[in-house]
C-alpha cells in the first residue's frame, strides 16, 4: 500500500509522524519504505538519524533517479546505518525498514512525461517489495503533489492501494488551509478529477492527521486557573466545528497526534525507550502513534464517506 | 561468425539477470503469457508447456557504443548490440537478461552501423580485449558513469513487461528482486564446463562465474543462468516467507496466513534443469552438492508443511497455551 504525506504548510510535523508510522509498521513486522519526495528540503534522513545523508545525499538519490540519471535510486537500510542507539538493535521479527533519501541540492521541478514514467516504475516497484510505502510530499500544492496524483491515475497503477494523509496543526489558519489543499479549486481532490481519479474513490482515500493538539483534559493544564481552562475547551470546541464545517470533520479524521516537545524538537523518531526508561517522551504520543500505524491499514478507518 | 584457432578461446559471454514476481494476482496462461512477452511483432514468443510452462521472449537489441567495466582501471571501448529477453516461468515468475558475447579483437575504428547489426548480440572492441579484466569488471559490485550496465538493460526490459495491462499489480505477497551477474569464459578442446564462483552478497546481489565449451551459444549460457537465478530467487524467497511467518509465535493463524502463498505459489516452481542445455546441466550437480540448493529447498518444504499440519490439528487447549 502507498501512503502519500501531505500538508498545505510546513511545520505540521508531516515529516516526523509519518517517519514514526514507519517506524511502528516496521517494529510490528510489516516490511516498510519512506521515500523523501520533499523536493524543496529533503530531511528525512535527519529523522532516522542516517549519517551521511541528513540533509539528503549528495548524488544518486530521488532527485536524479527521476531525472533518469541513474537507473535506481539510493537505498539506506535503516536499521544497519542509523546512528540512533536505540535503532541500531533490531527488534527480532520486525521487517525491514528502507529509507529512499533525496538529493541535498535536489529542489522543485516540474514534471515530465519520462519523469513520471520513472516515478510509476518506482512505486510499482516498492508496492511489489514493501507491505507499506510512505511518500513524505513537499508542502503545498507542489510538485511532488502533482506527480503523485498524476501517476496513482496511470492505468498501471489502477491495481495499487493508495491513501492520503494530510497533516495539519490544530489552529485556525491551519485547519483552514488543510481543507483548501483537499477540497479547494486547486486541490487535491479537484487536481485528481482532472488527471481521471474518481472524485469519490479519491476523497474516499484521504484522511486527515491532527498534529500538535494540545488535550485540556491532558495532566499538563490540570493546574491552570478555571478561566484559562474553560477558553482552551471553548477554542477546542470551535474548532471541531470550524474544521466539521469544512468536511474536515471526525468522519475525515484518521487521528491526532498530541502536542509533544520530542517531535518538535528532537524530530525525531519516538521509541519505547524515550516512553518508558528515559521518558523524555509522554505514553499519550505514543499511543497515538501507535494508533495511527494501525489505522493505515484498518478498513473500518477508510472508505467513501 | 565462429572464431578460429586460439582467438575463440577468449569471447567471453557476459550478462545480467533479474527475477521478480510476477505482479499478478493469479498465474497466467500460456496464452496471457504469449501476449505478455510478446516484444517484438516479427517473432514469436517461445512457448514450451512441458515439464513446465515456460514462456520466452524474441531477443530486443540495444546498440551501445560505450566503455566496458573493467577490474584493472583499463579503458575498453566496446560498439554494439546488447541482447536482451524476457522469460517467464508457469507464468509467476519473471526475468530479464541482458547479455552479450565479446568478440576477442575488433577494428580500430567505428564501423557503420550495418556492421554491428548483422551481429546481434556481439560487442566489438576497439583492438584486443583484456578478458579477464573485462570479466572482473563485469562481476563487480559498482558502475562507474559512462560504463556498459547490463543491469540498466535488464531493468528497463524488466519494468517495461511489468507495466502491462493484463497484471492488476495485485501480488499474493511481497518479494524482492535479485540480480545475478555473469560471465562465461570460454574453456579449450574438451575441457567440460565448470563453475569457478558463485558469490552471494546481501543487497540481492549473486555473481557466477563460469568456464563453458566454445560451441555452447550465449543463448544457452543465458539460459543455464536463467535458471540458477530462477531457483536462487525461490530459495531467497521461501527463506523470507519462512522468516516472517515467526513459525513458534503465539498466533497459529497468522503463520498459516503468512504460509499460505507458498504452497499457492511457489511450491511447484521447483524444477532445476528444467531448461538447461544437456552439456551444461552437470554444472547444477555442483550446486547441488554445494551450496545444495535441493537440499535447502527440501528443508524449508518440509518445514512449511510441518507448521500447516500443526496448525490444522486441533488440540487441547492446556497445549496451545502451555509455553
Amino acid at each position: 500500500m502507498l501512503v502519500f504525506a501531505a500538508s498545505d504548510k510546513g511545520g505540521t510535523g508531516r515529516s516526523v509522524t509519518s517517519a514514526n508510522l514507519a517506524y511502528r509498521r516496521a517494529l510490528a513486522g510489516d516490511d516498510v519504505c519512506y521515500l523523501d519526495f520533499d523536493f524543496g528540503s529533503p530531511t528525512a534522513a535527519a529523522v532516522f538519524d542516517v549519517p551521511g545523508a541528513l540533509r539528503g545525499i549528495e548524488a544518486g538519490g530521488l532527485h536524479t533517479y527521476l531525472q533518469g540519471k541513474v537507473s535506481e535510486p539510493e537505498r539506506i537500510d535503516v536499521w544497519a546505518e542509523t546512528e540512533h542507539e536505540v535503532l541500531r538493535h533490531r527488534p527480532t521479527g520486525s521487517g525491514n525498514l528502507v529509507l529512499l533519501p533525496g538529493d541535498r541540492s535536489g529542489g522543485e521541478f516540474a514534471v515530465g512525461r519520462d519523469a513520471l514514467r520513472r516515478c510509476v516504475d518506482l512505486l510499482l516497484r516498492l508496492n511489489a517489495e514493501f507491505d507499506l510505502v510512505v511518500v513524505d510530499l513537499s508542502a503545498g500544492r507542489s510538485y511532488a503533489v502533482d506527480m503523485a496524483l498524476e501517476a496513482t491515475s496511470r492505468p498501471a497503477m489502477r491495481g495499487v492501494e493508495a491513501r492520503w494523509l494530510v497533516y495539519h496543526r490544530w489552529t485556525r489558519q491551519h485547519v483552514i488551509a488543510a481543507a483548501g489543499l483537499v477540497f479547494g479549486d486547486r486541490g487535491i481532490v479537484a487536481g485528481g478529477v482532472d488527471r481521471g481519479h474518481d472524485a469519490e474513490r479519491l476523497r474516499g482515500a484521504i484522511r486527515f492527521v491532527r498534529a500538535a493538539v494540545p488535550d485540556p483534559e491532558s495532566p499538563l493544564w490540570s493546574q491552570v486557573p478555571p478561566p484559562q481552562s474553560a477558553w482552551m475547551r471553548k477554542c477546542d470546541q470551535d474548532l471541531d466545528e470550524l474544521a466539521a464545517d469544512l468536511e474536515a470533520g471526525f468522519s475525515m479524521v484518521l487521528g491526532s497526534v498530541p502536542l509533544e516537545p520530542v517531535l518538535q524538537w528532537r524530530e525525531q523518531l519516538i521509541t519505547d525507550e524515550d516512553v518508558l526508561a528515559s521518558k523524555v517522551a509522554n505514553m499519550e504520543t505514543r499511543q497515538a502513534l501507535e494508533e495511527l500505524a494501525a489505522k493505515l491499514t484498518d478498513h473500518e478507518s477508510w472508505g467513501a464517506t | 561468425m565462429t572464431a578460429t584457432g586460439d582467438t575463440g578461446t577468449a569471447e567471453p559471454v557476459c550478462g545480467e539477470v533479474r527475477t521478480c514476481l510476477l505482479q499478478t494476482s493469479l498465474s497466467l496462461t500460456a496464452s496471457a503469457a504469449e501476449e505478455l512477452l510478446r516484444l517484438r511483432e516479427d517473432e514469436r514468443v517461445r512457448l514450451s508447456e512441458r515439464p513446465n510452462l515456460h514462456a520466452v521472449s524474441p531477443d530486443v537489441l540495444t546498440g551501445v557504443d560505450c566503455r566496458l567495466p573493467t577490474g584493472s582501471g583499463a579503458r575498453v571501448r566496446a560498439i554494439g548490440t546488447v541482447a536482451a529477453r524476457a522469460v517467464l516461468t508457469e507464468g509467476r515468475v519473471l526475468q530479464a537478461t541482458a547479455y552479450f558475447r565479446a568478440a576477442g579483437a575488433g577494428p580500430e575504428q567505428r564501423q557503420p552501423w550495418g556492421h554491428y547489426l548483422v551481429r546481434p548480440g556481439v560487442l566489438e572492441p576497439f583492438g584486443g580485449l583484456p578478458v579477464r579484466a573485462v570479466a572482473d569488471g563485469i562481476l563487480a559490485g559498482t558502475r562507474q558513469a559512462g560504463e556498459l550496465d547490463l543491469g540498466a538493460v535488464s531493468e528497463r526490459l524488466l519494468t517495461a513487461v511489468l507495466r502491462h495491462q493484463l497484471l492488476d499489480q495485485r501480488p499474493p505477497f511481497k518479494s524482492r528482486r535479485t540480480r545475478l551477474r555473469w560471465v562465461a569464459l570460454r574453456t579449450r578442446d574438451g575441457q567440460a564446463p565448470s563453475i569457478r564462483r558463485f558469490t552471494l552478497a546481501a543487497d540481492g546481489l549473486r555473481t557466477v562465474e563460469l568456464r563453458v565449451p566454445e560451441e555452447i551459444a550465449p543463448a544457452a549460457v543465458a539460459g543455464l543462468c536463467e535458471d540458477l537465478a530462477l531457483h536462487d530467487w525461490l530459495l531467497t524467497t521461501l527463506v523470507r516467507m519462512v522468516e516472517r511467518s515467526r513459525p513458534g509465535s503465539a498466533d497459529g493463524y497468522a503463520v498459516v496466513t503468512a504460509l499460505r502463498p507458498a504452497v499457492d505459489h511457489l511450491l511447484h516452481l521447483w524444477m532445476p534443469r528444467a531448461r538447461v542445455a544437456g552439456a551444461l546441466s552437470p554444472l547444477w550437480e555442483v550446486l547441488e552438492r554445494e551450496p545444495g540448493f535441493t537440499r535447502q529447498w527440501q528443508t524449508l518444504v518440509q518445514r512449511i508443511r510441518d507448521q500447516l499440519a500443526l496448525q490444522a490439528i486441533p488440540l487441547p487447549r492446556e497445549a496451545l497455551t502451555a509455553r
